[in-house]
C-alpha cells in the first residue's frame, strides 16, 4: 500500500457563505504526478490553497504526510499563477530562486554561498542559468514562470503544488517543466497541479483529480480520465465536450505514454 | 559656525531620513505609499487628546498619543475593507480625512480654552519645526529612527519576501501577519517620528519621494533600501541645515524640498529608467529604423540593377526617410554618396540582407505557432538568435527556404 501524500476528508470550504469546495473527500499517494482538472470556478486553485494551509476550511480536514495541517511543518514547494505577482518588483532571477532557500536558512541569517550554488543548480535545471542577473521583468512570460519553478525546487520539498504553470507558455518553457515533473517523479516527490490542457494529460500524468465544486472523480489516469467523468465535470458544455471526446479517443486508441506527437 | 546644538539637530534629522527612506521603500514596494499620508494625519486627533487629558507638552507624553491615534488609523485602514465592501484606497482616504478633521477640531478647541502657548506648540505639528527642537528630542527620535533602521536592515530577507510574494512568503512559513503588522508599527513609528521635524501634511513626501527617485537607479532590492536611505538621509540633512541658517524657512518644507529635488534629477538622468535615456534610446531606435528603410531601399534597387538612387528618391518619394538618418548611413559606412548618387557598400548591403532575413523569420514564426510568447517579439531585433532559441530560428529558416522552393 503506497503511503498518501494529502489526504482530505469532508472538506467544505466557502468565501463569504458561498460554498467553491464542497465535501472533498480525497487521498492524494505519494510519489505520483497528480493534475487536478475542472472548469473555470471549480475551486481548483482553492483546493491547492487549502492543502496550502492559507484557507481555512469551513468544515472538514487536511492531513499531509499522515500530519494534520495544523501541526504540520512540512515544507510545500509552491509555483503560484504568474499574475500573483508584481514583475515590475526590482529583484533579479537569482534572488527570486534564492528564496526557495529561506525557509530552511531560519530568520536573520543571509543567504552564503551554498545557497547561491543551490539556487544557480536549480535554474540550470529550468534551462535559466544563463539570465541569472536579469531583471524580472526584463524576461518573457515563460522565462518568469520557469523562474517560479526553478525557486519552488529550490525549496527542495517532498510535496509540489504548482497553479496552472503550463498557462501561456512557449514550446520551450513546456518541455522545461515537463523535464523538471519527470525529475521530480523519478525522486519519488508528489507533484499535484491545477491545467487546463485536457489533451496532454494523459501524456504527462498519472493521477488525475476531476473538480467541479465537488469532487466528481479521483484516480489513475487510465481509469479515472474517461469520457464520462469528462462529461460529469464539464457539464454539457459543448467545445469543451468536443477536446473532451478527443481527448479520451486517443487514451483508448494510443494507451499511457501515446498521444499523437 | 555651527552650534553643537544644530549639529545634534542635524544627526537626528539624517537618522530621521534614513528610517523614512528604509520604511518607505517597503511601502512603495508593498503600494501602500498613500497608507504613510493617512496615518500621518491620524496622529493629529491622538496629540490633541493627549495634550487635553494629560495637560502636558512633553514630546513622550504627545508621541505617545500620536503613535497610539496612528496604530488606530492603521487598523481601520486595514479593517474597514475586510468586514464592509469599502476597498483599501477609500478606506485610506477616508480615515485620513476623518482623523485628520477630528484632530483640527480638537485643536481648535484647545486653541480657545487653553493658554495660546500650549496652542501654538500644537501648530507647529502641522509643518515641523526641526531647526527649532531641543537637544533632548533631537536625540530621542534619531535613537529611535536608527533603532527602526537597523530592525529593517536585519529583516530584510524576510521583508523582501512578504513584500514581493506574500503567499509564497506564507507557504514557506513565514508569520505573514506578524510581518504585516510588524511594517504596519514601523510606518505608524516613522510617522510619529518625523511629526516634529517636518509635520503632519508633509510627513508622507518624506517617507515617499526618496524610495520613488531611489527606483530610478536600480532594479535590485537591497541597493533600493540603501539609495533610499541615502536620500532620505541627504534630505534631512540638507533641509535641516538650510533651515537653521534662515529662520524664516520652516524646516519641513525644506527637507521636502531637498527630496524632490533629488526625485526631479533621478526622473530626468537615470541611466536607465531616466526621462532623458529613454527619450535617447527611443530615438536611436527609430533613426535605426530609418537606416534600414534607406537600405532595404537601396537594396532592392540594386537588385533591380540600378545600382545607384538619387537623394531625391531617398528623401522624397515613397521612401521619404529623414535626412539626418540618411547622414548616419553614410558616417556608419552603409552608403556613400557620389554627388547626387547614393550607392550601397558592400557592408550595406550585408546588412540590409540579414534585417531583410531577420524580418522573414520574424514573420515566419508570427504565423507558424499557435503559442507565442509575446513577451519574446522584437521586430526590431536583427540578431533574431538572442531572442529565440537557436534550433526554432534554424527550423523557421528551413521552412521559409521550402516555401520559396515551392512557389
Amino acid at each position: 500500500m503506497i503511503k498518501p501524500a494529502v489526504e482530505i476528508h469532508d472538506l467544505t470550504v466557502a468565501y463569504r457563505e458561498k460554498p467553491v469546495l464542497w465535501d472533498i473527500d480525497v487521498v492524494i499517494p505519494e510519489g505520483s504526478l497528480c493534475a487536478i482538472v475542472g472548469p473555470n470556478g471549480a475551486g481548483k486553485t482553492t483546493l491547492l490553497s487549502s492543502i496550502l494551509g492559507t484557507i481555512k476550511p469551513a468544515s472538514g480536514w487536511l492531513k499531509i504526510f499522515d500530519q494534520p495541517i495544523e501541526e504540520s511543518e512540512e515544507l510545500i514547494g509552491f509555483v503560484p499563477q504568474r499574475e500573483s505577482v508584481d514583475w515590475d518588483f526590482p529583484v533579479e532571477v537569482l534572488d527570486v530562486v534564492m528564496m526557495g532557500t529561506y525557509r530552511r536558512l531560519g530568520w536573520f541569517r543571509r543567504p552564503g554561498k551554498a545557497q547561491h550554488d543551490w539556487a544557480m543548480e536549480c535554474l540550470e535545471a529550468v534551462g535559466m542559468a544563463d539570465l541569472h542577473r536579469r531583471q524580472i521583468g526584463e524576461l518573457s512570460g515563460g522565462q518568469q514562470q520557469r523562474v517560479f519553478i526553478a525557486r519552488a525546487l529550490a525549496q527542495d520539498a517532498r510535496l509540489f503544488l504548482m497553479d496552472e504553470p503550463f498557462a501561456g507558455v512557449d514550446a520551450a518553457t513546456e518541455d522545461a517543466i515537463r523535464h523538471v515533473l519527470e525529475d521530480l517523479k523519478r525522486q519519488g516527490r508528489t507533484v499535484i497541479l491545477v491545467h487546463h490542457d485536457l489533451q496532454t494529460i494523459e501524456q504527462f500524468f498519472d493521477h488525475v483529480l476531476l473538480l467541479n465544486l465537488r469532487l466528481i472523480a479521483s484516480g489513475p489516469t487510465m481509469e479515472t480520465f474517461t469520457r464520462k467523468n469528462l462529461l460529469r465535470t464539464y457539464g454539457g458544455r459543448l467545445t469543451l465536450l468536443d477536446e473532451a471526446a478527443e481527448a479520451v479517443r486517443r487514451i483508448r486508441t494510443g494507451g499511457g505514454g501515446g498521444g499523437g506527437s | 559656525m555651527i552650534s553643537p546644538n544644530t549639529l545634534v539637530i542635524l544627526a537626528g534629522t539624517t537618522a530621521l531620513g534614513i528610517c523614512c527612506g528604509l520604511v518607505g521603500a517597503l511601502m512603495l514596494l508593498r503600494r501602500r505609499a498613500l497608507l504613510s499620508d493617512a496615518l500621518a494625519h491620524a496622529t493629529l486627533p491622538g496629540v490633541c487628546i493627549a495634550f487635553l487629558l494629560s495637560g502636558s507638552r512633553s514630546t513622550i507624553v504627545l508621541g505617545v498619543g500620536a503613535l497610539i491615534s496612528a496604530l488606530i488609523g492603521a487598523a481601520l485602514v486595514s479593517w474597514l475593507p475586510r468586514f464592509s465592501r469599502v476597498r483599501r484606497d477609500s478606506a485610506t482616504a477616508c480615515i485620513l480625512g476623518i482623523l485628520f478633521g477630528a484632530g483640527i477640531a480638537l485643536s481648535a478647541i484647545i486653541q480657545r480654552s487653553g493658554p495660546g502657548a500650549a496652542a501654538a506648540g500644537l501648530d507647529s505639528l502641522l509643518l515641523g519645526r526641526a531647526a527649532g527642537m531641543l537637544r533632548s528630542e533631537a536625540m530621542l527620535l534619531g535613537g529611535c529612527a536608527l533603532v527602526m533602521s537597523l530592525l529593517v536592515l536585519v529583516l530584510r530577507k524576510e521583508l523582501l519576501v512578504s513584500c514581493f510574494d506574500p503567499l509564497f512568503g506564507r507557504c514557506s512559513g513565514q508569520p505573514t501577519g506578524a510581518l504585516d503588522l510588524l511594517q504596519t508599527a514601523l510606518l505608524a513609528g516613522t510617522v510619529v517620528l518625523a511629526l516634529p521635524a517636518v509635520g503632519v501634511v508633509l510627513t508622507a513626501a518624506l517617507v515617499v519621494i526618496p524610495p520613488a527617485a531611489a527606483r530610478f537607479w536600480t532594479d535590485r532590492f537591497d541597493s533600493l533600501l540603501r539609495i533610499s536611505a541615502l536620500l532620505g538621509a541627504v534630505s534631512g540633512m540638507l533641509g535641516t541645515a538650510i533651515s537653521s541658517g534662515h529662520p524664516e524657512l520652516p524646516a519641513g518644507p525644506v527637507i521636502v524640498l531637498s527630496a524632490t529635488s533629488f526625485f526631479t534629477l533621478s526622473l530626468l538622468i537615470a541611466p536607465k529608467r531616466g526621462l532623458i535615456a529613454r527619450k535617447l534610446r527611443s530615438s536611436a531606435r527609430k533613426q535605426q529604423r530609418e537606416v534600414r528603410r534607406i537600405l532595404h531601399a537601396l537594396l532592392l534597387a540594386s537588385e533591380q540593377d540600378l545600382h545607384s538612387l538619387s537623394t531625391d528618391q531617398i528623401v522624397a518619394g515613397s521612401v521619404s526617410a529623414s535626412p539626418r538618418a540618411l547622414k548616419q548611413a553614410i558616417i556608419d559606412g552603409f552608403i556613400e554618396r557620389q554627388g547626387d548618387r547614393l550607392q550601397l557598400k558592400p557592408l550595406g548591403s550585408e546588412r540590409a540582407r540579414r534585417a531583410r532575413k531577420s524580418q522573414e523569420i520574424w514573420r515566419e514564426w508570427l504565423t507558424s505557432e499557435a503559442a507565442i510568447d509575446r513577451d519574446l517579439i522584437d521586430l526590431d531585433e536583427e540578431d533574431i538568435e538572442k531572442l529565440l532559441p537557436l534550433e526554432l530560428v534554424r527550423s523557421l529558416e528551413n521552412s521559409i527556404e521550402l516555401r520559396k522552393t515551392t512557389t
